[in-house]
């Protein structure tokens, strides 16, 4: 139990710091991006792709940034021509035709088979080697936040906060707000990255179904539910799902219900979690803080 | 036209067959204030969209301290020093009254200088003061009156330090006794070299604080004139309350 215990635990703070990377994105920003997940997956792939060539397992996580500041550039791109609406329905796509692209190339990703065989992260360190990954999943989490905070409380925080909620009056004071997508953009996919290097060896597989677009949308309902736009409240939200989908497993247990329950169950939590927060608590258990600026 | 920091020469917009803006021309120089008047559907405001890069022209050249800023985008052209405020000004829900100012200040900075940490400064403070916002700096900025929202986009703007500033109906919805606050700041800032473009109907306003009056009608220019002057301009007054059917009497 306790090992299961270590297990949620990493795996959500691995989703927390996805969870930061999309409140930069959506939370501060407005940019409503519905294909974080193919961000992620340049950071598995750069994984694969380094084990698959035989490279030392560490030059995964520059390919897999590299490939993620790529297609964040790509979106922001797409951004300068598209509503938020669109450029939502835009994102979605893409990472949909990069799965199904990954889903059907076979020389570099293995297809739908994936890759197997990442090597684990202090495999060496039997029996505390889930503590030893847990504790450096933490401090990625952690140093995450700590640089997401002192972004957005710096007046880039608050070009983006402005752009979010009034971009007319951003560009009448001067903004490019096409530049600050591009920096968000960039920052954000080198952190969603960063997550999905770390998962890769922590699932030592990297396959295209850990890219499904539901994966998009329980990061969104972590941010939605924890907090848009509170970086603590997205981490607590990514904590609470992990740990509600986590569970579930044993209520099925407890009150002896089929199989079946434990798939419908978690689409019940993200998407019945998503639509009563939207409705009921629409800015989440810790709401954003008005003017949290550093400026005082 | 030498010499004026803002120049337009044969500026023309229409929308369709409609034009709004008919090749007219008029300068701004620096530590002028100059008031663009006319009736409802005039052209003002389009000029000033035209202005501040909101709005391409279709013709026409505009320049700003001898630089050509003719259908240069408005975040780019607040680069050259024009600052503009809003007819209705819409202000953020989740931004402090004290944070939006301080946004007014880093609209052109580098991103290195935009990432280092930041000071609410005594600028800020006075600009708050100046318009009476202290008491109200740590609200949302969109739990403000209308008539406040006005006055802290003109803080904001100011807070950018523009050479032109542009003002959209500055007055609708202030207090008087803010209005004529309003007056002395802006003459304060004229003083210090900056110019003022205001688009305004309250003629009160105008006469106390521009030098100089361009009016336009149905997109042409029909006055350039200082403000006591316009109600002896016939076609003024013409444009404004109708024409004249008999002496002594006019249409309305």
């Amino acid at each position: 139990m306790f090992d299961f215990f270590i297990h949620v635990a990493s795996i959500a703070c691995l989703y927390g710091v996805l969870a930061l990377s999309l409140n930069l994105q959506a939370g501060f920003t407005g940019l409503v991006n519905f294909g974080l997940i193919a961000l992620f997956g340049c950071g598995t792939y750069g994984a694969a792709l380094a084990s698959g060539m035989g490279w030392h397992p560490l030059l995964g996580l520059p390919a897999g940034i590299a490939m993620a500041a790529l297609l964040g550039l790509f979106y922001a791109r797409l951004g300068r021509k598209l509503s938020s609406d669109y450029w939502g329905i835009a994102t979605l796509s893409i990472a949909e035709i990069i799965r199904i692209s990954v889903t059907n190339e076979q020389a570099l990703t293995g297809g739908a088979q994936g890759i197997s065989g990442l090597p684990l992260l202090f495999a060496g360190l039997k029996p505390y080697d889930g503590v030893a990954r847990l504790a450096l999943y933490a401090a990625v989490l952690a140093l995450v936040w700590l640089f997401c905070q002192r972004l957005v409380k710096s007046a880039f925080g608050l070009s983006m906060k402005l752009m979010r909620e009034e971009p007319q009056l951003a560009r009448s004071l001067g903004y490019d707000l096409d530049r600050i997508r591009r920096v968000v953009m960039l920052v954000s996919a080198a952190i969603a990255a960063f997550a999905g290097f770390l998962y890769a060896h922590y699932l030592t597989f990297v396959g295209p179904d850990q890219l499904v677009s539901p994966e998009t949308f329980l990061i969104w309902s972590m941010v939605i539910i924890g907090g848009i736009a509170n970086n603590r409240g997205v981490i607590a939200g990514a904590f609470l799902m992990q740990f509600a989908m986590a569970y579930v497993p044993f209520v099925k247990d407890a009150l002896d219900l089929p199989t079946d329950f434990v798939a419908a169950a978690r689409l019940i939590i993200v998407g019945g979690g998503l639509l009563a927060f939207l409705l009921w608590r629409p800015k989440g258990l810790f709401p954003e803080k008005v003017g949290g600026s550093n400026g005082r | 036209m030498a010499g004026k920091l803002l120049e337009l020469k044969d500026v023309s917009k229409a929308f369709g067959a409609h034009k709004v803006l008919d090749r007219i021309s008029f300068g701004v120089s620096a530590g002028e204030i100059v008031g663009l008047l006319g009736p409802n559907g005039s052209g003002k405001s389009t000029a000033l969209n035209v202005i501040s890069g909101f709005l391409p022209s279709d013709g026409g050249e505009i320049r700003l301290q001898g630089d050509n800023i003719t259908n240069v985008s408005a975040q780019r052209i607040t680069g050259h020093g024009l600052v503009r405020t809003f007819q209705l000004p819409s202000m953020p829900h989740r931004m402090t009254v004290r944070e939006v100012l301080q946004a007014g200040a880093s609209g052109n900075a580098s991103l290195a200088s935009m990432l280092k940490p930041f000071r609410f400064d005594d600028e800020l403070d006075e600009l708050l003061e100046s318009f009476r916002l202290t008491h109200v700096a740590d609200l949302p900025a969109s739990a403000l009156s209308g008539g406040q929202k006005k006055l802290l986009s003109v803080a904001t703007a100011l807070r950018s330090k523009p050479k032109l500033l542009c003002l959209d109906e500055p007055t609708a919805g202030v207090h008087p006794n803010l209005r004529s606050d309003m007056v002395t700041i802006l003459k304060r800032y004229r003083d210090k070299g900056v110019a003022i473009l205001v688009v305004e109907h309250d003629m009160l306003f105008i006469r106390e604080l521009c030098s100089r009056c361009v009016v336009l009608d149905r997109g042409e220019i029909i006055a350039d004139c200082a403000p006591r002057e316009l109600e002896d301009n016939a076609r003024v007054v013409e444009a404004y309350l109708g024409k004249a059917v008999e002496k002594g009497k006019v249409a309305l």
